[in-house]
């Protein structure tokens, strides 16, 4: 029911209930109805806006900022909670001293009869001890006498073991002075015997490991060495320090030029490797040449076609020189030579139709675009079968453009010839063969025209003459 | 599958004379988010994969795949170690990716494989890549030969787990593809070869006349001027 009446805003008879809520804060619930007022939302203003501006509680928001709210206010820190324990001004006496002085300080009432707390910071070492008879026994010493190494054991008694300050306060006029590392190897060496001969170990130089005993012993040669190395470090002049950084970015310097030597001896390698393996295929090829024109009947149909072809070749090319050495028309014919399978290793199959580096660019592009005319993708899926037979035709297609260009020049060199003979034979003419003429387009017209002025004017120079 | 295990000094343990192809598919698949994604401008969600041809786990020979991204990706190089060696990220161009295949026998070297990005459809062709749905494909097939590897390697190259029972497919007729493109190229290779032949032939016959019209032009010269000195 009060839920209800409490969503229809009506005022509740203060004396209905009595709950925890009511009892806490009964007069605050009452002044919360009697402020609430129905604020309209002003017509545009966004709804997100006006929650912002007008709270559940219906508030019209403050106009000077104010820190009275409960939410963030920071609850303030919770003194004085227990009762105020009394302090006393109180003697004390540390006994970590032994002269029995009393000191006084504040300290609470309730602490008054424990022990001074820093006291069990006092920590004493223990140094070993020994009679009379013990040192006659074990620790005699030839550089050591009993009177130098009681003095030792004094010291470091009092000195809890600093050997620099029992260094410092070492009794050098009864005795003959001593490093660091010679009290310290005096020191643990008696350590090491007394802890072997007596069956109570002392605690810091004995450590028990598996039921073991361990003493712990002092390498004097070593320690003096580590030293002197730090002492030689630390004194370098400046020249020295200088030097070793000059002497190490040359090693560095050597080293990256001895790098930089290797990498151009293998480029070099690979290079002669390379060369050695593009002249082998040549003189490969032509052994088969020769080699089909001494037995070119006794051949297979599909191989006597391409013998057909090396032998035509090599006719053509014997029947070629004596014109070449005459005439500038030089004809080189011979397709793509891809190179063979080069050694052991992972390959990828489509790197066997790359066009080797010695096909120029104008011959790459000419054969793309043949096969474009053939409808052929200039790189096809890369089978083992497409890519020899597509190596192949690109090598066919680069042999049919050479000849095709051959022929061409043939042709200009037939033309000029018929136009030198008719200069000196006026009323003749030569005809040359119709199926050689067809090759040339119209675009060639122009200039077989100017070729035959050229080689024609000497023929009519000589012929005036 | 030949065996003559010669062990010379310098064979470095390779199997002599044995090849070993494993053909695999590349490329990748990308589909449209259907527009332009606002806070980075993205438009696709692209996948780049490499993947065995045949129906098989390649984890047995390759050691990982690298895909190296366009430099405008937070931290471009990836490293695939187990299959599916493939990467997917969003993006909106495309660019080249290097695809480099590292194999467990530190012998072979990695392989290094190209591949253009696809997004977008190119304008209709024969040889436009197939889509599924909405998702734009562009694989390519590759061989991978392993001319005489190791016999590590050839251990690892010849114990091959499949991957799937399920039949192993691939969305390009790579089969038929190869079959029409071998084709093609003998049919342009007998062409080109009668053309040859024929051009070898007018070729032949060019030579012989241009030395036949030589001979005439000689024959002319040498007359006439045995004809003037003996006029003179």
């Amino acid at each position: 029911m009060a839920d209800i009446l409490d969503i229809l805003d009506i005022e509740q008879p203060g004396t209905t209930e009595v709950t925890r809520d009511s009892i806490l804060h009964g007069d605050k619930m009452k002044k919360k109805y009697v402020t609430a007022k129905a604020v309209r939302r002003p017509e545009g203003m966004h709804r997100e806006v006006f929650a912002l501006l007008y709270n559940d509680n219906k508030d019209l928001p403050p106009l000077l900022p104010t820190d009275t709210g409960k939410a963030y206010k920071q609850t303030k820190a919770k003194l004085g909670m227990r009762k105020a324990r009394k302090w006393v001004w109180a003697p004390f006496t540390n006994p970590a001293r032994k002269d029995n002085a009393v000191f006084y300080h504040w300290k609470r009432k309730s602490d008054e009869t424990k022990e001074y707390p820093f006291a069990q910071f006092n920590k004493q070492v223990s140094i070993p001890s020994y009679s009379e008879s013990e040192y006659n026994q074990y620790l005699k010493s030839e550089d050591w006498s009993q009177a130098e190494t009681d003095h030792l054991m004094d010291l470091c008694q009092r000195f809890d073991l600093r050997f620099i300050v029992i260094h410092d306060r070492w009794d050098r006029a009864a005795f003959r002075d001593r490093s660091v590392e010679d009290l310290k190897e005096r020191y643990y060496n008696i350590c090491g015997i007394l802890s072997k001969v007596k069956t109570n170990p002392w605690s810091n130089t004995v450590t028990m490991v598996n039921g073991e005993k361990r003493v712990y012993h002092y390498d004097a040669e070593h320690e003096r060495k580590r030293k002197e190395q730090l002492r030689r470090l630390f004194d370098r002049t400046q020249e020295q320090i200088d030097e070793e950084q000059m002497l190490l970015a040359e090693l560095k310097k050597i080293e990256a030029r001895k790098r930089e030597r290797e990498r151009k001896t293998q480029d070099l390698q690979k290079l002669i490797s390379r060369a050695d393996s593009g002249n082998g295929l040549p003189t490969c090829q032509s052994a088969v040449q020769t080699e089909g024109i001494s037995t070119p009947s006794a051949v297979s149909s599909s191989i006597a076609r391409r013998h057909d072809r090396k032998l035509h070749k090599k006719k053509l090319a014997s029947q070629q020189r004596p014109i070449r050495a005459v005439e500038t028309v030089t004809v080189e014919w011979s397709g793509i030579k891809f190179p063979e399978t080069r050694g052991a290793g992972v390959w990828l199959r489509s790197q066997r139709m790359k066009l080797p580096p010695g096909v120029g660019q104008r011959k790459t592009k000419a054969i793309e675009q043949e096969l474009r005319l053939m409808n052929i993708d200039i790189a096809p899926t890369p089978s083992e079968a497409i890519c020899k037979h597509f190596n192949e035709l690109r090598s066919d297609l680069a042999l049919a453009l050479d000849l095709k260009n051959a022929l061409t020049s043939c042709e200009f060199e037939l033309q000029a010839l018929r136009h030198q003979y008719e200069a000196l034979n006026p009323g003749k003419t030569l005809t040359i063969p119709p199926s050689i003429c067809n090759t040339s387009g119209d675009g060639d017209v122009k200039p077989l025209s100017e070729i035959i002025d050229v080689v024609g004017s000497p023929g009519a120079l000589n012929n005036t003459i | 599958m030949s065996t003559q295990t010669d062990f010379g000094p310098d064979s470095g343990g390779r199997v002599k004379g044995l090849v070993i192809v494993k053909p695999i598919v590349y490329g990748n698949i990308a589909r449209y988010f259907g527009k332009k994604r606002e806070e980075d401008g993205h438009t696709h969600q692209w996948t780049v994969y490499v993947k065995p041809y045949a129906n098989e786990d390649m984890s047995s020979y390759i050691k990982k795949v690298h895909f190296k991204l366009h430099e405008s990706y937070v931290n471009p190089n990836r490293i695939v170690t187990k299959p599916p060696y493939e990467l997917t990220e969003t993006g909106w161009g495309e660019f080249e990716i290097v695809i480099k295949i590292y194999f467990h026998d530190p012998n072979e070297r990695p392989v290094t494989l190209y591949h253009i990005l696809k997004l977008f459809q190119s304008p209709v062709n024969e040889s436009a890549p197939p889509t599924i749905g909405r998702a734009l494909v562009s694989e390519s097939y590759e061989e991978i030969v392993f001319q005489e590897p190791t016999q590590l390697m050839q251990h690892m190259l010849s114990n091959v787990k499949p991957i799937t029972n399920a039949p192993w497919t691939h969305d390009t007729n790579f089969e038929e593809k190869k079959e029409k493109t071998l084709e093609r190229i003998i049919a342009a290779q007998v062409k080109v070869r009668n053309e040859i032949s024929d051009l070898k032939e007018k070729l032949h016959l060019a030579k012989e006349t241009i030395s036949k019209f030589k001979e005439e032009i000689a024959k002319i010269q040498n007359n006439p001027s045995s004809n003037i000195l003996s006029a003179v």
